[in-house]
């Protein structure tokens, strides 16, 4: 049972992966690229990671994807055409990336990874914060750091100046 | 816990914060005034450094030790010579300088953070934060559409690169179940034969730094980014960001993965070689100074890779010598470059012709830079090209070396080609530049540091040592 | 639970499509989207181990990446905002990640 949803969500989240990759329309790679990030989240769940699961939700779909929708139009004219999205490297492209799939599956696949394969206990939450309050404390506080800088970036660089200002 | 440990970086923080605010608050902004006050905090954390002991917070999360603290003098040292030199640009080109400094400051506490990880989350945070600084400081002049391009590129291939050096990191998490660095080393010294996974890691992590390090073939987005960033930042992207790659890198490779280095040393050894010939030869055809002194950085990084794969302890030794040397001599050109373009309007070297008639001393101490970049004796590049080349060949790397002094004749046409324009070419026109007294300063810093490397290189030959002892080869 | 297996391959194709987008789009957009389908596949090999491992690192370095990757998708829009200011289209025929 286990196994069957992990597969069909698998399959959704390569297969919207894949449409994300190759629309016309920008405006549909976005939404597929919603359904993989739900996808990857319900695997979060079947990892027994919840916590994470709705983060991912919270975050990729309830910020970044609405950012990217935001962008998206502010600067197209929605539907009233398809561009050409492809530049002029496709088949090389393509090579390279076919080899590096390859290459990481067999990589993948020929290890013997050191696992033990168990559960993790309960009490998930707890654990994470409390590893984010003690061992991992100072990258924590980095990473408020991190988002204060993007905070003052994004509103020096996205905001309109006062016309007539040559600076 | 010693929490002193932390002061620098909250120190540079905390004024990074006061700058901000005060910049919100004030009415009417003075680039000058904002640009020393930056200046003072830079100063003050590099002189809380020296009274920083050793030790660890953590865990391993965050480790003060020779290595790191000569790292953060590196940073600090090439932000305070950036803003000395940048004043006088951002007073002229730019709005919102109280947030561009604040910025940078805020870039540098993430190097400092990332010279101290001793644990993969914490190295890939402080990387984080300094490169997303670098992005906005690229982008940071927006009525600049080459400016804000620039931005993009460097975000874009910076953002993938990230990707590739976590997935990298990912699988050496998998391998060792461990995200200390110390921890992750000793597995793998303990794993009785290198896996495939671990080779496969270990070309994610040659890629990932190579892009943060700009070395070919990974090195695309340098050019254009140079070129198209605010030349103040290009000046500290040029250093700062490498090096800041560099002590990622060589933490990483030389104490987690020196039990597997017969994998790794070839790999370094082909993008060592890649980026001397693809840096020197294709700057020789560069118009733009700042794309030259781009392509030009491209090779300098190969000859610090000559040295990290040789593997020893001489390596991490000349690599500091070398990024001090570097440092003084590449941001020194950049502030010449400022001062020229400020004066002129332009980042040509054919309008660098005759500047000897119209600015002596600028054309002077341009001419000491460039030797210092090829490595001509009595500069610190000299000093800096003989301890890492003798790395190489202490361990037998010859075909390195070699190809690396070849490179390196081959740059001495396009490093003298600048010498030439500036001293026999007549000036187009007879007007003189001014120089303001913070460029004054800057440049006068920086000559005196190539000089006295070249000429008394001892003392920082002894803290380039003192650095290379926490690693255990 | 299903094998670890599984979940690396898929985390591997995931990569795989995200770095095709990268080098084959030319839309600064969605090669964003694509980095974030890398980061994606990243986050879930991170998880993979995490769990199989018994062990709590991994899903605190998830929880940071995601993090991260907000901030920095925040900073790329406004730039895209701010080029779109400059000339009408985000089609720049520089976003081309390999030609330069």
């Amino acid at each position: 049972m286990n196994l069957l949803v992990f597969y069909i969500l698998a399959i959704l989240a390569a297969g919207s992966a894949i449409m994300v990759v190759t629309m016309k329309n920008i405006f549909h790679s976005a939404l597929f690229l919603v359904l993989t990030f739900f996808s990857v989240a319900g695997i979060y769940v079947l990892l027994n990671a919840e916590f994470l699961a709705a983060v991912q939700v919270l975050i990729y779909v309830g910020a970044i994807t609405i950012l990217m929708i935001f962008a998206i139009m502010l600067t197209h004219q929605l539907f009233s055409r398809s561009l050409r999205q492809v530049n002029e490297q496709v088949i090389p492209a393509s090579l390279i990336t076919f080899i590096f799939f390859v290459l990481s599956v067999v990589a993948l696949a020929k290890t013997a990874w050191p696992v033990s394969g168990g559960q993790l206990p309960e009490d998930r939450i707890f654990e994470i914060g409390k590893l984010l309050m003690s061992e991992y404390v100072i990258p924590f506080e980095v990473v408020s750091v991190v988002l204060l800088v993007a905070l003052v970036g994004a509103i020096i660089i996205g905001r309109r100046e006062k016309s007539g200002d040559t600076k | 816990m010693d929490y002193s440990l932390l002061i620098p970086e909250v120190v540079l923080f905390v004024w990074a914060l006061v700058l901000l605010l005060y910049n919100a608050s004030a009415k009417t902004e003075n680039p000058r005034a904002i640009g020393l006050f930056a200046l003072i905090g830079l100063v003050a954390a590099f002189v809380i450094l020296w009274f920083v002991p050793d030790g660890s917070l953590f865990g391993k999360t965050f480790i003060s030790d020779t290595y790191a603290r000569g790292f953060k003098m590196i940073f600090l040292l090439a932000a305070i010579v950036t803003v000395i030199g940048s004043v006088d640009f951002a007073s002229k080109h730019m709005k919102h300088t109280g947030e561009f400094y604040s910025l940078i400051m805020l870039c540098v506490t993430g190097m400092m953070f990332l010279a101290s990880a001793g644990e993969l989350i914490s190295l890939y945070v402080a990387l984080e934060l300094s490169t997303i600084s670098l992005y906005i400081l690229a982008a940071f002049l927006k009525k600049d559409l080459k400016s804000t391009e620039a931005g993009l590129k460097y975000l874009i291939l910076g953002a993938a690169s990230s990707g590739i050096l976590l997935y990298g990191l990912s699988l050496l998490y998998g391998l060792t179940g461990s995200t200390v660095l110390d921890e992750i080393g000793y597995r793998l010294f303990l794993n009785e034969g290198t896996t495939i996974a671990a080779v496969f890691a270990i070309v994610m992590f040659v890629a990932g730094f190579g892009f943060k390090l700009a070395a070919a073939p990974f090195h695309m987005w340098a050019p254009d980014v140079y070129e198209g960033a605010p030349t103040p930042v290009t000046a500290f992207l040029s250093v700062a960001s490498k090096a800041a790659g560099l002590v990622a890198f060589v933490r990483l490779f030389f104490n987690s993965l020196l039990a597997i280095k017969p994998e790794w040393v070839v790999i370094v050894e082909i993008v060592a070689i890649l980026a001397m010939v693809v840096g020197n030869v294709v700057a020789l055809l560069q118009k733009n100074i700042k794309r030259m002194l781009a392509y030009s950085s491209i090779a300098q990084v190969g000859y610090v890779l000559v040295a990290l794969s040789a593997g020893i302890d001489l390596s991490v030794t000349s690599m500091m010598i070398f990024l001090l040397a570097y440092l003084f001599a590449n941001i020194g050109a950049f502030i010449v470059v400022i001062a020229f373009s400020n004066a002129t309007g332009s980042d040509n070297i054919e309008d660098y012709s005759g500047l000897w008639k119209r600015k002596p001393s600028l054309a002077i101490v341009m001419t000491i830079y460039m030797l210092s970049l090829v490595g001509i004796p009595l500069t610190g590049g000299f000093i800096a090209k003989y301890f890492l080349f003798g790395a190489a060949v202490k361990e037998g790397l010859y075909t390195l070396v070699v190809i690396a002094i070849l490179t390196s004749v081959i740059s001495l046409f396009y490093y003298m080609n600048v010498v030439r324009i500036m001293m026999f070419r007549p000036a187009p026109s007879a007007d003189k530049i001014a120089l303001p007294w913070m460029i004054k300063l800057g440049l006068a810093i920086s000559v005196i540091m190539v000089l006295l490397i070249g000429i008394w290189p001892g003392p920082f030959y002894a803290w380039g040592q003192l650095a290379s002892t926490i690693f255990h080869f | 639970m299903a094998p670890l297996a599984n979940y690396l391959v898929l985390a591997a194709i995931l990569f795989a499509l995200g770095v095709w987008g990268v080098l084959r789009n030319r839309n600064a957009l969605i090669i964003f989207m694509c980095i974030e389908l890398m980061l994606n596949a990243v986050n879930l090999t991170f998880m993979g181990f995490s769990a199989y491992l018994n062990d709590y690192s991994g899903q605190v370095f998830v929880f940071l990446i995601m993090a991260v990757a907000a901030a920095e998708v925040a900073v790329g829009l406004a730039i895209i905002v701010s080029i779109f200011r400059h000339k009408e289209n985000v089609n720049v025929d520089e976003i081309n990640v390999m030609k330069w």
